[in-house]
């Protein structure tokens, strides 16, 4: 029964291709803007796409790349694991207690608020130019997105599925466990979705400002030896982190979340 | 047939509580007295908007009564504060609701499981009855899928095993087959009566449909219009077993029909 009626086999599939083929003419025009703006401005201020992709490979094959987009990816994972993990537990603990919720409500908004990358120069007085300052601001902005989706997922039970667990005699460990937690997974990997990019892109930033070590010190470096080739591969290798932790969503979403009815969708044929 | 009285509703009143700077909220019930013997299938009529799913919830203790009281086996269980409500009142209640409620995570095999494992009863014994109950109403091969995989009447014959597996004595009915075709709910109504024949619990079944009414109950009562209360009471002479499909063709069937027409308002 849904609202909206699927496209017949054959155009769905035509939808298909077309999207595919859209998808590479933009490609294609996208990285002519980019040679065109190399050639218009100078390789020296805009290095090209073909020279991004040579010095990407090279350092690629010397493992440099690997090297610092590891600790990248490690900064990342922890701060993530860190902030994420009390992120998703506060909410189920507070659910009983709405007036702790509406306590601590206007400090959470405020720190979700606060433009938290302000804060990378002062983790990097407490905590060194090392990694834990890097992993400290990732926990710190990963922290208030999880928060807030698995609070709207806790928020959002259906009643009506509790007091059926009572009648059948769950007790509220029960109803916790089997209930409010599955309920909740869909919005606390709403979250992580969320999350994941601003992960990698504030390790990215803290390293920017002060690292000997990572993606951001790459473009750091590039950035000072006037050597944009060396920006844009860093800045490559950061994206496709990006999308490798999306993928990596996308499969383990695809694994937990069977139960959930096919969303129709003519934005993803 | 049936045997001694297992849970009687008392003088009952329910109005809920009137929101602040807003006149006291009307009676929904009042003054409204009824009996349910042991294993006997009682039918309750009444026109939308009659208080009975209200009526199902203070007896379900999903809701206070604010006046009379309920005595299930002969105690009182009745309680004003909603602190102190114990839904399903130790499993002795058995709710289907008008929705079918299904935990959408779980296959039909898991949530029909879910009371029992809940419960610390989840054995060999209690597997293989589920199993047998999934099977009888038609739903073998179908114990792997998820909720949104079903058909709206898959849906209610889940819904309706998943509180019969724990063996509550008194089973409450909310209107249960309202949202399927006719069909489809003849059949689910054959279902119903099928496993009731089996254990032959204690059912209150409220609905809006007489004809239901009169294919599923031994006894009928009809609810007023609000506040509610019993208006009138009609034993079903129609012997069981019943054929559900041509539950118009049996003797007795256009009389009581047209008795409870009249009473309903």
């Amino acid at each position: 029964m849904t609202t909206m009626s699927a496209p017949a086999p054959s155009s769905r599939l035509r939808i298909r291709w077309r999207t595919v083929f859209d998808r590479v003419l933009v490609g294609i025009a996208l990285i002519a803007l980019w040679q065109f703006g190399s050639w218009w401005f100078g390789a020296y201020w805009l290095s090209s796409p073909w020279a991004t992709a040579v010095r990407f490979v090279e350092q690629t094959i010397s493992g440099e790349l690997l090297r610092h987009a590891g600790y990248t990816l490690w900064e990342a994972a922890a701060g993530t694991l860190i902030g994420g993990v009390p992120a998703v537990l506060l909410p189920f603990l507070l659910r009983r207690h709405p007036i702790m919720v509406a306590i601590l409500d206007p400090f959470m908004i405020g720190g979700y608020g606060a433009p938290k990358l302000a804060f990378a120069p002062l983790f990097l007085l407490w905590f060194g130019i090392g990694m834990e300052s890097k992993i400290a601001l990732v926990a710190v902005v990963i922290f208030f997105i999880v928060y807030f989706s698995t609070l709207a997922g806790v928020r959002a039970l259906d009643p009506k599925l509790v007091l059926m667990a009572q009648i059948a005699g769950a007790s509220e460990r029960d109803i916790a466990r089997s209930i409010v937690m599955p309920a909740a997974v869909p919005n606390i990997f709403a979250g992580f979705r969320i999350a994941v990019p601003y992960a990698i892109g504030a390790a990215v930033i803290a390293e920017l400002i002060s690292s000997n070590r990572g993606l951001g010190y790459l473009v750091q470096t590039g950035a000072m030896n006037f050597d944009t080739t060396s920006v844009f591969a860093a800045i490559a290798a950061a994206t496709l982190l990006v999308l490798a932790a999306n993928a990596l969503m996308n499969a383990l979403e695809a694994l937990l979340m069977r139960w959930r009815p096919p969303i129709q969708s003519m934005m993803e044929p | 047939m049936a045997g001694a009285t297992l849970l009687e509703v008392r003088k009952l009143g329910k109005r809920f509580a009137p929101r602040q700077g807003r006149e006291p909220s009307p009676w929904v019930i009042q003054d409204l007295s009824f009996s349910v013997r042991d294993g006997e299938f009682l039918t309750i009529v009444g026109p939308s908007g009659a208080g009975k799913s209200t009526l199902l919830n203070i007896i379900a203790q999903t809701d206070t009564a604010t006046a009379g009281e309920i005595v299930f086996n002969g105690a009182t269980v009745t309680t004003r504060d909603p602190r102190a409500l114990k839904p399903g009142i130790d499993r002795r209640i058995g709710y289907v609701t008008q929705d079918d409620n299904l935990l959408p995570w779980r296959s039909t095999l898991d949530n029909v499981l879910f009371a029992l494992e809940v419960q610390g009863r989840l054995n060999e014994e209690t597997r293989a009855h589920s199993q047998m109950l999934i099977r009888a109403v038609g739903l073998a091969g179908f114990e792997r899928y998820y909720p949104h995989e079903l058909s709206g009447g898959m849906r209610k014959r889940t819904a309706l095993v998943r509180t019969l597996v724990y063996d509550p004595p008194v089973i409450l009915m909310d209107e249960p087959f309202a949202a399927v075709d006719a069909q489809t709910r003849t059949q689910l109504q054959a279902d119903l009566l099928k496993l009731w024949d089996l254990g032959r619990k204690t059912i209150i079944f409220v609905t809006h449909d007489i004809t239901e009414a009169i294919a599923l109950g031994d006894r009928a009562l009809v609810l007023s219009r609000q506040p509610s209360h019993i208006a009138a009471e009609h034993p079903i002479p129609i012997p069981r077993p019943r054929n559900v499909k041509d539950i118009f063709a049996l003797e007795g069937f256009a009389a009581t029909y047209e008795k409870i027409r009249a009473d309903v308002q």
